[in-house]
């Protein structure tokens, strides 16, 4: 046979395969899909009058809020949550703390679908989202704006993980010779991944160090670049924590190998690390509370509000990890995570909606619109990542 | 005309000193906690090797006191 013929036969089983893949598995007649499939359909026909009739037919943003939930939790929250993938693979890749190894491919991929659907769902947050290429191509952008950084560092860091992924889609495909090839590149694409990481994270949040008028003193401060950065390390170690917890439920017999001793293990190694940052993460926030003499911003209801963040879900869930660890109570480290997660989210949102424009009379709120787009992209996500989980080997490796 | 005295702790930053201080004295009481003993819970080997030299002992004990 022919060099043709052979990859004409390799292209063909490669396409029955990839058919045979994309039959639907398992029982339809979930919870979960009966809540998502309504809410993916609706929210595909309000896509539908966004993009014909413009943004402001289905969303409340205006000339004063140009930015609602879908940059406030989508992209801003999201990232963070994706920080993840970036925390796990230093440790393994660069610190060689081979414990974590088994749940490198399953991070990764949370992190690569977190960038393609959070920081995707920017697409439909901008008024012209065709222009989405300037930054790219280079057309008329300013080179040294932050936005310019982070559109770049996205874009990279999404082919970053995609170079990371990919050796599991050619194990899946059974292509054992590209597979080997593409392992190769991964320790050099971890590296570009961190670098990309520390940058945008701390990038996301250089990009409100512009709206020092608009952002309420308490959660305004020059140093929230930093400040979003460190944060983002412990959202994705508790993130992990979080999905984890639900992957070994809902894919339990997808995780025959692994035993409950090395997963609590895990677990506990991620809160401690979720600990020590928080801790620090806390003394930041202290230090700036002092240098921008905040203490007498905190009489008020925007004040007491700050505290729950800062105190309810920063210092408390930092008390609760470390408790969790020292006694090896993985109850109490799961509902820390979850409050951890709950600090994170309250935090972004505080920062690019709740305190933003916060001393005028009528304020922002998402339409509903707006929530079951939101919505709509946290199950499609979900849907897209229970699809490869059950037929990569995500939880396995060769 | 403004006075800057050196006594103050919020003009000197001291309270920020202080704070920083306080940190690094925490964070090493921090570290120290997380990696103390704990409870770990025994695996199945860890369990039965323990049962296994509690009734060795107590054998042991009982050969004693026969003696």
């Amino acid at each position: 046979m022919n060099n043709t013929a052979v990859a004409t036969s390799e292209l063909n089983r490669l396409a029955r395969f990839i058919w045979q893949e994309l039959k639907p598995r398992g029982k339809w007649l979930t919870p979960f899909n009966i809540i998502s499939i309504p809410t993916i359909l609706v929210g595909l026909a309000i896509l539908y009058f966004r993009f014909v009739d413009g943004i402001g037919s289905v969303t409340n943003l205006n000339q004063y809020y140009p930015l609602g939930i879908w940059i406030g939790f989508d992209v801003v929250t999201g990232v963070a949550l994706a920080g993840g993938a970036y925390v796990i693979t230093f440790v393994v890749y660069v610190m060689r703390l081979d414990k974590y190894h088994s749940i490198v491919r399953v991070t990764v991929l949370n992190g690569l679908l977190a960038y393609i659907f959070y920081a995707g769902a920017l697409t439909l947050d901008l008024g012209r989202p065709w222009h989405m290429v300037n930054p790219i191509i280079g057309n008329s952008f300013g080179y040294n704006s932050v936005l310019f950084l982070v559109s770049w560092h996205f874009l990279l860091y999404m082919l970053t993980m995609a170079v990371e992924f990919s050796p599991v889609v050619a194990e899946w495909a059974k292509l054992e010779k590209v597979r080997k090839f593409l392992a190769g590149l991964t320790l050099g694409a971890v590296i570009l991944g961190i670098t990309l990481s520390i940058l945008h994270q701390s990038g996301l949040g250089a990009l409100f160090l512009m709206a020092k008028p608009k952002i309420h003193p308490l959660w305004y401060s020059e140093f929230i670049p930093l400040l979003f950065f460190v944060s983002s390390i412990y959202a994705g170690l508790s993130m992990i924590i979080f999905e984890g917890t639900i992957s070994h439920k809902v894919f339990k017999d997808l995780l025959g190998g692994h035993d409950q001793h090395h997963y609590e293990e895990i677990v506990f190694g991620l809160s401690k690390g979720a600990a020590i940052t928080m801790f620090v993460y806390y003394f930041f926030q202290a230090l700036v509370f002092i240098h921008e003499k905040r203490w007498q911003l905190i009489t008020d209801a925007w004040g007491y509000w700050y505290l729950l963040e800062v105190i309810g879900f920063l210092l408390v869930p930092c008390f609760m990890f470390a408790y969790g660890v020292r006694n090896r109570v993985i109850g109490i480290v799961k509902v820390a995570a979850v409050l951890a997660l709950i600090g994170i989210v309250l935090n972004r949102l505080n920062v690019t909606v709740i305190a933003y424009r916060w001393y005028d009379v009528v304020k922002y709120y998402p339409s509903w619109q707006e929530v079951v787009v939101t919505l709509m992209v946290v199950f499609t996500e979900i849907w897209v990542f229970r699809w490869i989980v059950t037929r990569m080997p995500v939880f396995s490796e060769k | 005309m403004e006075f800057y005295t050196y006594v103050n702790i919020f003009e000197t930053k001291g309270l920020e000193y202080l704070l920083l201080l306080s940190f690094f004295a925490l964070f090493i009481y921090l570290v120290r906690y997380l990696s103390g003993p704990g409870k770990e819970a025994p695996v199945a080997e860890e369990k039965s090797a323990m049962a296994s030299s509690r009734n060795a002992g107590r054998a042991q004990a009982a050969k004693r006191k026969r003696g």
